[in-house]
């Protein structure tokens, strides 16, 4: 029996809560696969992996700053720093996998290519787990500081709090850097048509590696905002994330940048609040790891019902 | 805005699909399903398959372990490997050296049977393990019909040894650590007496191990007047986000938060937990998958925490503190179950000594004798006194209580 108290305001608004600093680490994760997509067609799997190697950078500078130890004003430079060092890691090991691993295969088939994603995914992360941490966990210091921010039922923790504010913030960067700059004219145009862009003058290798660096930093980002909030990081922590945003970057149109982060919000509250909602039917106890039941339940209904997804172009087939 | 190109169709997501899938077997492909293959639906084996052994002149009499040796357990599970093969250090039984073979089993489903196999295959005569209850669940057949007499030295799901025995398809397994039910009670009393808790929210690992534990803990806690609020929250290895699960706690407002699990998903929970204001300090308990060193990786978070380890400080206790740390530099006291690992590996050579039959150097083994011998045997152990009862569980046992205090252990007195 799920008990009536469970209904209670407060106890839905720290859901909603959840479910958005879920959705805001699946949104900043989806952007990579989304923008990899537009501009070369292609699935990078090994993108949940990027997002590993930042948040062990990340790790590795808050360990260097004393770990458990840091405070006061240092909670914020090591943080920031650690912030930069993943976003830095995350961008030099995408563009290397792009380097060694996709542009050789550029004009091979499409599996090609995605074989090759996987192999890098596998090799990355048993990498780390077998051969640096032998199959254990690492966990991050709890530096941030605790406490809420309460309005009415809704109450948020301060660290839900900055992991919220600092991904829309990342993500309205990268938003105006696609728009408004001259890289983000080139990687739109390449996104548009490789060959043309190449015609018209544009570094189309250039633009290609700067669109894999972007998403990474994104993806370092979140990793170092996973392992604040979450703290156990792993090898193989890259795998659930990767899927569940690569579901969030279909979910919303692949290709599509807004897609992409409204693809993130909605499976993190889907999953979040869908697996409670469930729980309220009287003699239901479902344990935690049904989360991804709902979520890939989400993404099959999707592709049977919208394939080319929220934002998605309707896709014309050439010959 | 970034277009798609649009040249691709749906195939591409079915792709995506099982190229997620295969990257899914290969990345969790040490994951533990949490048992499910029990073996005893499979009682083919009435009596086990009993052989007899000879081992040749200048030959090493080989003992297996199996363990989880690398993985999040490993934290445990390398400690009791080394504490079973201290106990084997410069043995020598009937002229012949002993030789321990260790396998890991990853405390896994999967891993205990192919841990078995291995150490079949490697013609041990006896071995100490596997170290979960649900490697142990899968691989008690394997053993059996191999005739070879396994001791686990930290198996505690209370169904593994019944109800199969005393008539026996799996006369060869043992097991030295004090069961989940008297751990769940010992945890239930001090949560009524000492913590005068009277709501008390269950978070477990859905494996053999975390289930067991939870549902007995939850049966004592109930008994002894105490209410167990919202629903009881499962968990699968490797989860790292609990955050709505600590939602759920906040909501049920207990006074004693209680886990059954293992220190590598306690770490994150723990820490998650605390990062809650409302639920900074309430009282949380947990047993032996959680009383490790490692778990003392949660720093501040882990402060107060109440865990319960079976056992106590044997005869022999001090005797095996030095040899551990002599010979892996090994802190006994850190070492959960690695006395039980001790013990374990102490009557296996002691019954080998007793059975065993030299003939111009080479020794002959009988296992059916062995079995026998390890069967009655009585042991002023590491662990205290042992004995086993009928079904291969050991008589009569205690659990000890500790609270982390400064970042360290210190036993509570109840």
């Amino acid at each position: 029996m799920a008990p009536l108290f469970l209904t209670s305001a407060e106890f839905w608004a720290d859901q909603l809560v959840n479910g958005l600093t879920t959705g805001s680490i699946y949104a900043l994760i989806a952007l990579g696969y989304t923008m990899v997509y537009g501009v070369l067609q292609l699935i990078n799997f090994a993108h949940g992996e990027v997002f590993m190697v930042g948040a062990f950078a990340g790790f590795g500078v808050l360990t260097a700053f004393g770990g458990e130890d840091i405070s006061g004003v240092m909670i914020t430079v090591s943080i920031l720093v650690a912030l930069i060092a993943a976003g830095a890691a995350s961008a030099a090991t995408a563009v290397t996998i792009e380097r060694v691993a996709y542009r050789p295969l550029r004009n091979a088939p499409r599996l090609a290519p995605l074989i090759s994603a996987i192999g890098v995914s596998v090799f990355l992360s048993h990498l780390v787990d077998d051969f640096f941490l032998n199959g254990e966990s690492q966990f991050y210091p709890q530096i941030f500081p605790t406490g809420n921010v309460s309005a009415g039922p809704l109450s948020i923790s301060y660290l839900q709090l900055f992991l919220i504010g600092a991904s829309l913030a990342m993500m309205a960067v990268l938003y105006w850097v696609i728009q408004r700059t001259r890289t983000g004219r080139a990687i739109r145009a390449v996104s548009e048509s490789r060959d043309n862009s190449a015609l018209m003058g544009i570094d189309v290798n250039r633009a290609i590696v700067i669109t894999f660096a972007l998403g990474a930093v994104m993806a370092g980002f979140a990793g170092v905002l996973y392992g604040l909030f979450l703290s156990s990081i792993r090898g193989s922590m890259g795998f659930i994330p990767g899927v569940k945003a690569f579901t969030a970057a279909v979910l919303g149109g692949i290709g599509s940048i807004p897609g992409a982060v409204l693809g993130g919000y909605i499976l993190g509250f889907a999953e979040t609040i869908g697996r409670e909602l469930l729980n309220e039917i009287p003699g239901v106890n479902l344990p935690n790891q049904w989360k991804d039941v709902i979520a890939f339940a989400l993404l099959v209904t999707i592709l049977i019902l919208r394939p080319s997804g929220i934002f998605g172009r309707k896709e014309t087939k050439r010959a | 805005m970034v277009k798609s190109r649009g040249h691709g169709s749906r195939w591409i997501w079915i792709t995506g699909l099982v190229g997620l899938l295969a990257i899914g077997m290969a990345a969790c492909g040490d994951d533990d399903s949490g048992g499910g293959t029990g073996g005893f639906t499979d009682a083919g084996y009435k009596t086990a398959g009993f052989k007899s052994v000879t081992v040749d002149k200048d030959q090493p009499i080989k003992i297996g372990i199996s363990s989880a040796l690398t993985g999040d357990v490993k934290g445990l599970g390398i400690p009791i490997a080394d504490s079973a093969e201290t106990a084997a250090a410069d043995v020598t039984i009937k002229g012949h050296k002993v030789q321990v073979v260790r396998e890991d089993d990853l405390c896994s489903a999967e891993g205990g049977p192919a841990a078995a196999d291995r150490l079949i295959k490697a013609n041990v005569v006896a071995a100490v393990g596997p170290i979960c209850s649900g490697g142990t669940r899968a691989s008690l057949a394997a053993y059996d019909k191999a005739g070879i007499t396994h001791i686990s030295p930290s198996a505690t799901a209370g169904d593994l040894s019944s109800p199969v025995r005393p008539e026996g398809p799996y006369v060869t397994f043992f097991r030295v650590p004090v069961l989940n039910a008297d751990e769940a009670e010992a945890q239930a009393k001090y949560a009524k007496d000492t913590l005068k808790a009277k709501k008390a929210f269950v978070v477990f690992d859905t494996d053999d191990y975390g289930k067991d534990l939870g549902e007995q803990f939850q049966k004592f806690f109930k008994a002894g007047g105490g209410t167990i609020v919202g629903s009881p929250a499962g968990y699968e290895k490797k989860t790292t986000d609990f955050k709505s699960i600590v939602s759920n706690i906040k909501a049920a407002k207990p006074d004693v938060v209680y886990l059954a699990g293992f220190y590598a998903e306690a770490t994150p929970f723990i820490q998650q937990l605390r990062a809650e204001a409302d639920l900074k300090s309430v009282p949380f308990i947990s047993g032996d998958g959680v009383k490790n060193d490692e778990f003392l990786k949660a720093g501040a978070a882990a402060e107060g925490a109440i865990l319960a380890l079976p056992g106590a400080h044997g005869t022999e206790f001090a005797n095996y503190t030095k040899k551990y740390a002599d010979k892996f530099k090994g802190d006994s006291e850190a070492a959960t179950f690695g006395p039980e690992a001790y013990d374990a590996m102490t009557i296996i050579l002691k019954a080998i000594e007793k059975v065993g039959t030299d003939s111009g150097g080479v020794l002959t083994i009988d296992l059916k004798k062995l079995n026998d011998a390890i069967k009655t045997a009585t042991l002023s152990g590491a662990t205290g006194e042992i004995k086993f009862g009928n079904n291969g569980n050991r008589a009569g046992a205690t659990t000890r209580i500790f609270k982390i205090t400064n970042g360290k252990y210190e036993e509570v007195k109840k």
